[in-house]
């Protein structure tokens, strides 16, 4: 009950905003003299036109909202993690380099391996800012978009160097993984593979987490007033320092999702950015973790979506442009809440004020 | 005929749910000193917040020198000469006196750089004209509360303020502080012709500064009057609605085994400084221990010592037998402490959780309240929480609300209850009643007297002497991080106590004489 009451301003003015960044995106095109119902009807259709469309959308949805959930459970102790892209590239080598070592060997111990190998890469990588953080309040911000990049030349070496793909001289690339160890494929010729039931219940147990249990409850507060936590006898730096570990893990295990489930080899491109789209999906989330689900399947279905425009003659660009208004106007929306409830507040002090004018009240 | 500085004609505000302000008339004459005093949640902040523009009333006008207000914001009541002293300081902590003083009417240089030297020599100007002595060029955070509290008023100042509002400015200050604030207030009023609108809670200054005194209740304004022709004991009775008496707590029982002790404690402040040197104690069960000290001589940083807030450089200290100096706070609250902060918005709650999860917290691993694989059993947890909404008589829209919407003296409850609702050997307690009206004090110091009855350790550090004198068995006064002596509360009066709360010490009890007689 108290939940829904805190959440359901906010959804009204994220319903707002998304509507306010399509009418945009709309104007937009008209301007650019497409038809902006025709662009529209083909992202729908790019992304629910036929099965392989739609396990795509649903795969870049799961990586989204995986990204988007290790970005908030750090948040929630406030930490922020930006080392995710780094996490998830990191753990992807090493899961696809598991995989090509323990060739031969049964399938389910290989994927346990090399899901528990991309966990802890991810989660090392993490726990490096996260103890600088805790123990000698080096800004975690700094210190992991430069762990980014030292993950993306260390990516590249190996890749290029001792765990290189002997097949393919330009590319950074490792070996392919044998078939047997792909994870089984949903819908046929799509990214859709069953990483996404795993995906799933990790959201399930993240959520729990997060929002029923007083563990969840110690990271509230430990984000909200961590001198506070600490004088309650919270355990506030190991906390924070977990979170930011699992964080790290879930996006390792990302990294390992991309390989096995859908590209089946580390190449440079097994992450786009994913974790930064991610990181911004939380943001707008406001550290929520059900609207990150929510977003990330909306924002899945106009990147896959986007891609029909260019058949019909519309740059996919325009995915971006509506990317950006909503980012926009999300960020815009307490302001504008605030505003129309001053001007509301303003509005009702006038009226009142010309009953009271009009000799109701002596 | 006076000149009416400010009026409020016909005045409501109302917040969701509450009715801050109901249908308020008042006139404010020019060159007065005005006293608004009621209980906590009584309306007076919201009042004062209306006239420096903070929020615009759903009902009703305000007129500034004969000019209705249109426009209700801060920019605007500063231009019209109003300048606010709020109770929680809005300070930049990391800026100089000066950068706080002159913001955003920053002296330049070339109409583009910011002019530092002038700032400060302004800063000074300001000071001396006005007697608020401070160093401009010294970090705010780094200031003791009493002079913050100084930038404040100087910041007001610069800005050009007539009318001055002061919202419950004593609250942090100690017998001295307080008794200067006076002077300079009479000294502006007088002098410089200004209008000076004062929150409190302490019926005393009441009548010790104002020439007027307004008595709100239920934001509802029952009275005005002149504070020559009432008296303590009926503003007491007008504020709360029913007679007030100040009765003697009762005591019982005898002291018992020593629970808390610490054997030459040294501890340093934020800045590397010593700000308890070598300091020893010890507290028994069933007896309250009071430190009476001018703020800013290492009570702070002793009480964190204690608490496991802050490291201790040397020394021990053992609550119940167990070795606790540089422990977390974790792990003294389990060896059976618990403690009342003195900052609680920055370290006794988390604003931004319900009142509830506020409540809870240090419970919250209890298995009443958590099932199986970590489940919050949300509705023992509210049960539990209204019990102490209730048992404490917490006044806000209910334990489901953040508890950053209650007021300051309800916000001090919610502290209260959670700390006493332990039943820990030992109680730290630092300023209980800090910006709490008088229906409230009487039951917090109710509450503290209940533990002390029942056998628990306490240790209080209050700004308030009163309180001290009214609660301890034995008092201890604190200069510089030392102890300078130590007292029963008949023993002394309480001017003898500043004495040594000034630095000098009880074996120059000679000396003492020759000035006191």
């Amino acid at each position: 009950m108290k939940r829904s009451h805190i959440n359901t301003p906010y959804l009204l003015s994220l319903s707002l905003s998304i509507l306010c960044a399509l009418i945009i995106g709309a104007l937009i095109l008209l301007v650019a003299g497409f038809n902006p119902i025709e662009a529209y009807g083909a992202i729908v259709e790019g992304a629910f036109g036929n099965g392989r469309h739609i396990g795509d959308f649903l795969e870049y949805a799961m990586v989204l909202c995986l990204c988007g959930l290790a970005c908030v459970l750090a948040a929630r102790v406030g930490i922020f993690n930006v080392g995710g892209e780094g996490q998830l590239i990191l753990g992807a080598i090493v899961a696809c380099q598991v995989g090509v070592w323990m060739k031969g060997q049964a399938s389910w111990l290989v994927l346990l391996c090399a899901a528990i190998a991309a966990m802890a890469v991810g989660g090392i990588y993490a726990f490096l800012p996260g103890i600088l953080k805790v123990k000698v309040k080096v800004n975690e911000v700094i210190t992991t978009i430069m762990l980014n990049t030292v993950a993306v030349c260390l990516c590249q070496y190996l890749a290029k160097g001792p765990w290189k793909n002997p097949n393919k001289n330009m590319v950074a690339a490792t070996d392919k993984l044998d078939a047997e160890y792909w994870l089984s494929s949903l819908i046929p010729g799509s990214k859709l593979s069953t990483a996404i039931f795993t995906a799933i219940i990790l959201t399930l147990l993240v959520w729990y987490v997060m929002t029923k249990t007083s563990g969840g409850y110690e990271m509230k507060l430990t984000g909200q007033n961590p001198r506070f936590a600490f004088f309650s006898g919270i355990k506030t730096d190991r906390l924070i320092l977990l979170c930011m570990v699992i964080s790290g893990a879930m996006c390792g295990l990302v990294g390992m999702f991309r390989v096995y489930g859908a590209e089946h080899i580390y190449k440079s491109s097994i992450s786009n950015d994913y974790y930064f789209e991610g990181l911004m999906i939380a943001m707008i989330a406001a550290y929520e973790p059900l609207p990150v689900v929510g977003l990330s399947v909306f924002f899945a279905i106009l990147k896959i979506g986007a891609d029909e425009l260019q058949y019909i003659g519309i740059p996919s660009q325009i995915y971006q442009i509506i990317q950006a208004v909503v980012i926009f106007s999300m960020a815009a929306q307490s302001g504008i809440l605030s505003w129309l409830k001053d001007r509301g507040q303003k509005k009702q002090a006038r009226l009142a004020a010309q009953v009271r004018g009009g000799g109701k009240d002596a | 005929m006076e000149e009416i500085a400010v009026r409020f004609d016909h005045v409501s505000m109302e917040f969701p749910g509450v009715l801050a302000n109901d249908d308020i008339s008042l006139s404010i004459r020019k060159g007065e000193v005005f006293a608004l005093v009621g209980e906590n949640g009584a309306g007076k902040s919201t009042l004062m917040h209306l006239l420096y523009g903070m929020h615009t009333p759903t009902n009703g006008e305000i007129w500034v020198k004969g000019e209705r207000l249109t426009e209700y914001s801060p920019k605007a009541a500063i231009q019209r000469g109003i300048g606010m002293v709020h109770q929680h300081f809005m300070l930049v902590p990391s800026f100089s006196v000066a950068q706080n003083v002159v913001m955003s009417k920053e002296p330049r240089k070339f109409k583009l750089f910011y002019d530092w030297k002038a700032a400060e020599e302004k800063t000074r100007a300001l000071s001396q004209e006005y007697g608020l002595s401070v160093d401009p060029s010294a970090i705010v955070g780094e200031l003791s509360v009493g002079l913050q509290q100084r930038v404040e008023i100087l910041k007001a100042l610069y800005r050009g303020a007539e009318l001055l509002i002061l919202d419950e400015p004593t609250a942090v200050l100690t017998p001295q502080e307080t008794t200067e604030l006076f002077s300079v207030i009479r000294r502006v009023v007088r002098e410089k012709g200004m209008t000076v609108i004062l929150i409190t809670h302490k019926l005393y200054e009441v009548k010790a500064i104002s020439d007027r005194v307004g008595i709100m209740r239920k934001g509802r304004l029952i009275a005005v009057k002149d504070t020559a022709s009432v008296t303590e004991r009926e503003l007491a009775s007008l504020m709360v609605g029913r007679p007030v008496l100040y009765e003697e707590l009762e005591r019982s029982g005898q002291p018992g085994e020593i629970r808390l002790a610490a054997k030459d404690l040294t501890v340093y402040d934020n800045r590397g400084l010593t700000a308890v040197k070598k300091l020893s104690l010890s507290l028994r069960a069933g007896e309250i221990l009071g430190i009476a000290a001018i703020e800013g001589n290492g009570q702070s940083e002793l009480l964190e010592a204690l608490t496991g807030l802050r490291s201790c450089a040397s020394g021990s200290i053992g609550i119940c037998g167990q070795q606790a100096a540089n422990c977390t706070p974790g792990e003294i609250r389990a060896m059976g402490l618990a403690h009342i902060p003195e900052d609680r918005l920055a370290t006794g709650v988390s604003k931004d959780a319900s009142v509830a999860e506020n409540l809870l917290v240090g419970r919250h691993k209890a298995p009443e309240f958590r099932g199986a694989l970590g489940y919050q059993k949300q509705s023992s947890i509210a049960r539990y929480a209204e019990g102490l909404f209730e048992k404490f008589d917490i006044r806000g829209a209910g334990i489901a609300v953040s508890a950053g919407s209650l007021s300051g003296g309800n916000l001090q409850k919610v502290v209260v209850a959670r700390e006493c609702s332990f039943d820990t050997p030992v109680l730290i307690i630092s300023q209980p009643t800090r910006g709490v009206d008088v229906g409230a004090i009487e039951f917090i110091h109710k509450q503290i007297m209940d533990k002390r009855n029942e056998g628990t350790a306490i240790l209080l550090c209050s700004a308030d002497l009163d309180e001290v004198f009214r609660l301890s068995d034995r008092i201890i006064t604190l200069y510089e991080g030392e102890i300078t002596g130590e007292f029963t509360p008949n023993t002394i009066e309480k001017e003898e106590l500043g004495y040594y709360m000034t630095g000098n010490r009880r074996k120059e009890a000679g000396a003492h004489e020759a000035i006191t007689h």
